[in-house]
């Protein structure tokens, strides 16, 4: 059995909401509600669920961006959340992330190489001459010409700002990349070059992706294990072939045949889920999605679902559902 | 109903008149649902604005053509004839609800401005007539919800109101630019299963403008194909997804990622990126990123000329129609 | 390792354009703003020569009768004691700039740095600290300010230095503090983080420097603003304390108007005046050109 490179645990993140006269903490937001996962070296994690779900909430507690309120994250063993602002420092060596926006990723006054050579720069790796030679390197690999260098993020493509703000990612050799929506801003015709650029990267560079996205055809392609988000729940996890040909949730039933297939032949049932997603800062009873599951009974909107884990021949799934799909 | 031809749309930019739009010729039958498809900066959106004389004007220009409603021109129309048509006979929804609705008045107030405008209701008349058009658009409470404010509901009822608001007036056509593009999926599917079931219930024309041809495959009869303010295709849904006759609808359908039986390894990619309109090259527009290239492809630009299935191509090397 | 299958072309557009040359050229075709750009140039020119001892070194001494008319000599004509008014404006055009500038960078740099940690630690007592400066510095009517530092500083020539800088940082303060709250939401700050930036480190490389369009249009503001007000307290008698300016020339002429004689006053009026108007052309026409907002 493999270590796992991370590990989290029961991981909490709340936003306060305030309102009222004074600005009294009224409610909590539950943007990331008591997540669990494992993460092996070299795998690929899909993060997939819909606005408001705390997948990109979740992206960044496993960064200390947000600092979560409760849990654990276990990276290589050791539990980050417990680490002080050095270690942090040199902890961010092995945890990198890349941006959904490639218009506001890339600071606008700083030129390529600048941002590239950052990372080194902050900690302090290599001559000057070696990390300049790193960056033309770096810049290479995600498939753009060294002659960029010197230019500033407006005069490119949102495509390219993409792959810039992925060499800066790569800076470090880092072992996980939490990549938030990194193709969502981009043209239908890019999106499969930045696609197959991540794959060739994972495969070449063997680093870990956390790969969140609302669209779930990206996610088949680019991801090893899903993890399905609701309300700031993980509802169901598994190996991707066995979560997309029988998934075991229903709000991943519903996920899937929701998306719009480029068949027009597919006389599929699509299942339309009724009401909208439910604000985090109020959520049901129960079970987050009893109100819109087609398969909700009594017993759904008085307890939460406990995780039940299956084993299928070395590939664990997990899910949290009374009623769960059959096979 | 519609027939568009030859509309061309320049604008006025830093780099100096650009065309967004270039001998675009097309028609909608009543009644018929179709997608215009493209990526962004295509110019479908400028066609959509220009159908409504909705191009911002300063900066754009519509510099020739015809759109005829009905045998009417569009563009001979002064502000005033454009206006009387404008949400009574045709119709728009936006991508962004948030920003389409006014945050400051209510959707009872927006819905009912439209209703006195064109059809001469009186306050109470309008009021009823907009509540039923909510029931009708699947908004639960309408009565209540009439008095709500846009940043109270969520994005898909946004969505719906915007869709309500455009339908009040019983329109022959349906503009809707983008109109699921800014919603989750689970709201999304809902939204275009109600556009469908409400062009079916009033039998009204749409066009549906978007990136997505998912969105496409599912709620569209035929799509027009635009790249770098061109048509580069046009055909019936089953064979455009089957055979596409031009390579930039195979490159795009082939490289769009999809729910698929088996994982691929690499998805098809179309080599190269999308030219500046600014600069654009000789020839068709699409030569140098097309894998079936020739030298006449750069000579020349390609004409728009019929094929089988009430289709049209703009390819001088078209790829072969298959057959099942 | 060879790089990924697809190297893409560079974008084929316009040919390498600095984000400064891009706002250079949109500012060459402001008409209004070359030319306030001009002036200011000869102004500038103007200051350094006196500077530099080229002309108008002669400004304290009598070279002339009293009153003397506008000629040849005195092109302004001369004044109550009979110095040449034309020398004495020339030499105030060095004052002006001397003050125009130490308060405008100063006041600026104050105002930046205050304002980028407030906005950046929006909510957290260093923002409420500098808030709280703002609004007390905003209710204490400017001249009072200055009286009350020019008597605590035993009448410095610097006194009339610090209280301009010390009122003046407050409007580009509030400018950059809002400025900060937008762009500290945007990823590149987060990317910052993500690297293992400490915040000051944040706060100067990756946010001051996007807000120089701000401080540069600021600093033109605040360069106009220190000489109107010099016109004032000089005129109160807590400005400008040895040499000449154009408030100290206005103040005089006071008396003179009284009998009769302009010359002074239109001098000193013209020339600030001139001053004035282009460098408010030449800062409009630099707003425009930076306006963040085109440069995408």
């Amino acid at each position: 059995m493999t270590k796992p490179l991370l590990e989290v645990r029961n991981l909490v993140k709340h936003f306060p909401v305030r309102g009222g006269g004074f600005s009294v903490v009224r409610q909590q937001v539950k943007a990331v509600d008591d997540v669990s996962f494992t993460l092996l070296p070299g795998q690929t994690l899909g993060l997939v669920g819909e606005s408001g779900c705390g997948k990109s909430t979740l992206g960044r507690a496993l960064l200390r961006l947000q600092e979560p309120n409760s849990g654990q994250i276990f990276f290589e063993g050791r539990d980050i959340l417990q680490m002080n602002r050095a270690e942090l420092k040199a902890q961010r060596r092995d945890m990198q992330i890349i941006f959904q926006d490639p218009f506001a990723s890339l600071s606008p006054r700083r030129t390529v190489a600048q941002t590239v050579c950052e990372p080194l720069d902050v900690h302090g790796i290599g001559s000057p001459l070696e990390r300049r030679k790193r960056v033309e390197e770096l810049i290479e690999l995600v498939g753009l010409r060294a002659a960029v260098l010197n230019r500033y993020p407006h005069e490119f493509s949102g495509g390219q700002r993409q792959r810039i703000g992925i060499a800066r990612a790569l800076a470090l050799n880092p072992k996980l990349i939490v990549a938030d929506e990194p193709v969502s801003a981009l043209d239908v015709s890019v999106q499969s070059q930045v696609l197959n650029l991540i794959n060739d990267l994972q495969r070449q560079l063997g680093v870990s992706f956390i790969f969140i996205s609302h669209d779930l055809a990206v996610i088949q392609h680019i991801s090893d294990v899903v993890a399905v988000m609701y309300l700031g729940r993980i509802v169901e996890q598994a190996a991707v072939s066995s979560l997309y040909t029988s998934p075991k949730h229903p709000y991943t039933q519903a996920l899937l045949s929701a998306v719009p297939s480029p068949h027009p032949a597919s006389g599929a049932k699509r299942i339309i889920l009724p009401g909208d997603v439910p604000s985090p800062i109020s959520p049901p009873s129960g079970c987050a999605f009893h109100p819109r599951c087609p398969a909700a009974q009594a017993k759904c909107q008085i307890t939460e679902p406990q995780q039940t884990t299956l084993h299928n021949g070395g590939h664990q799934r997990h899910f949290a559902c009374h009623y769960p799909l059959g096979d | 109903m519609l027939e568009v031809r030859d509309l061309a749309v320049e604008f006025d930019t830093e780099h100096g008149r650009v065309r967004a739009v270039n001998n675009v010729s097309f028609s909608v039958n009543a009644g018929e649902v179709v997608g215009l498809v493209g990526e962004s900066g295509c110019g479908k959106t400028v066609t959509g604005l220009s159908l409504l004389g909705l191009v911002p004007s300063p900066p754009g220009k519509v510099v020739h053509g015809e759109i005829l409603l009905d045998g009417d021109d569009l563009l001979k129309l002064d502000e005033a004839g454009m206006r009387r048509i404008r949400g009574s006979e045709v119709s728009m929804i936006f991508q962004e609800p948030m920003t389409a609705l006014n945050p400051v008045l209510t959707v009872g107030y927006q819905m009912t401005e439209v209703l006195r405008l064109h059809k001469s209701l009186s306050q109470r008349q309008a009021r009823h007539a907009a509540i039923d058009m909510l029931g009708i658009v699947g908004i639960p409470a309408p009565s209540k919800r009439i008095d709500e404010y846009p940043h109270e509901m969520s994005g898909g009822m946004r969505q719906r109101v915007m869709i309500a608001m455009a339908l009040s007036c019983g329109p022959k056509l349906l503009i809707a630019d983008e109109p699921t593009t800014a919603l989750d999926v689970t709201t999304q599917a809902q939204v275009l299963d109600e556009i469908v079931r409400l062009q079916h219930q009033f039998e009204m024309a749409v066009i549906l403008i978007t990136h997505d041809l998912g969105v496409v495959a599912q709620t569209c009869q035929r799509a027009l194909v635009m790249y770098c303010g061109e048509l580069v295709e046009a055909a019936p849904i089953n064979s455009l997804f089957a055979s596409p006759l031009h390579p930039y609808t195979q490159g795009l359908i082939g490289s769009i990622p999809r729910i698929r039986e088996h994982k691929i390894e690499r998805l098809p990619v179309i080599e190269g990126m999308v030219p500046d309109i600014a600069a654009l090259p000789d020839g068709c527009h699409f030569a140098d990123r097309c894998n079936r290239v020739q030298a006449d492809c750069h000579e020349r630009s390609p004409v728009l000329t019929p094929s089988a299935d009430a289709g049209a191509v703009a390819c001088w090397h078209p790829l072969e129609p298959q057959h099942d | 390792m060879a790089a990924a299958p697809e190297t893409i072309a560079l974008v084929a557009a316009p040919p390498h354009q600095g984000l400064w040359s891009k706002a250079f050229h949109k500012f060459c075709r402001d008409r209004a703003g070359l030319v306030g750009l001009w002036v200011v140039v000869l102004y500038a020119i103007v200051a350094l020569g006196v500077w530099l001892g080229l002309w108008a070194s002669d400004w304290a001494e009598v070279t002339g009768p009293k009153w003397g008319p506008v000629s040849a000599e005195h092109w302004f004509g001369t004044n109550l004691i009979g110095q040449d008014i034309f020398a004495r404006a020339l030499y105030s055009t060095r004052t002006a700039f001397e003050l125009g500038l130490v308060v405008a960078v100063l006041s600026t740099f104050v105002g930046a740095v205050l304002g980028a940690f407030a906005g950046f630690f929006s909510g957290g007592w260093i923002d409420e600290l500098v808030l709280w400066f703002m609004g007390v510095i905003d209710s204490i009517p400017f001249y009072l300010l200055v009286a009350a530092i020019a008597f605590s500083l035993g009448d410095s020539p610097y006194a009339m230095y610090i209280a301009m800088i010390a009122t003046f940082w407050v409007g580009t303060s509030r400018l950059v503090r809002g400025e900060v709250i937008k762009l500290k939401e945007l990823e590149f700050v987060e990317a910052a983080h993500a690297i293992g930036l400490s915040e000051v480190a944040i706060i100067f490389r990756h946010i001051l420097p996007n807000t120089f369009h701000i401080l540069l249009v600021q600093a033109t503001i605040t360069f106009v603003a220190a000489i109107k007000s010099e016109v004032i307290l000089s005129f109160l008698g807590i400005g400008i304390q040895d040499g000449m300016s154009w408030g100290l020339m206005i103040a005089e002429s006071t008396i003179e108007v009284l009998a009769g004689f302009f010359n002074n006053f239109i001098a000193a009026s013209l020339l600030m005046f001139g001053l004035v108007m282009a460098f408010n052309m030449f800062s409009d026409a630099l707003q425009d050109a930076l306006d963040p907002r085109s440069v995408r």
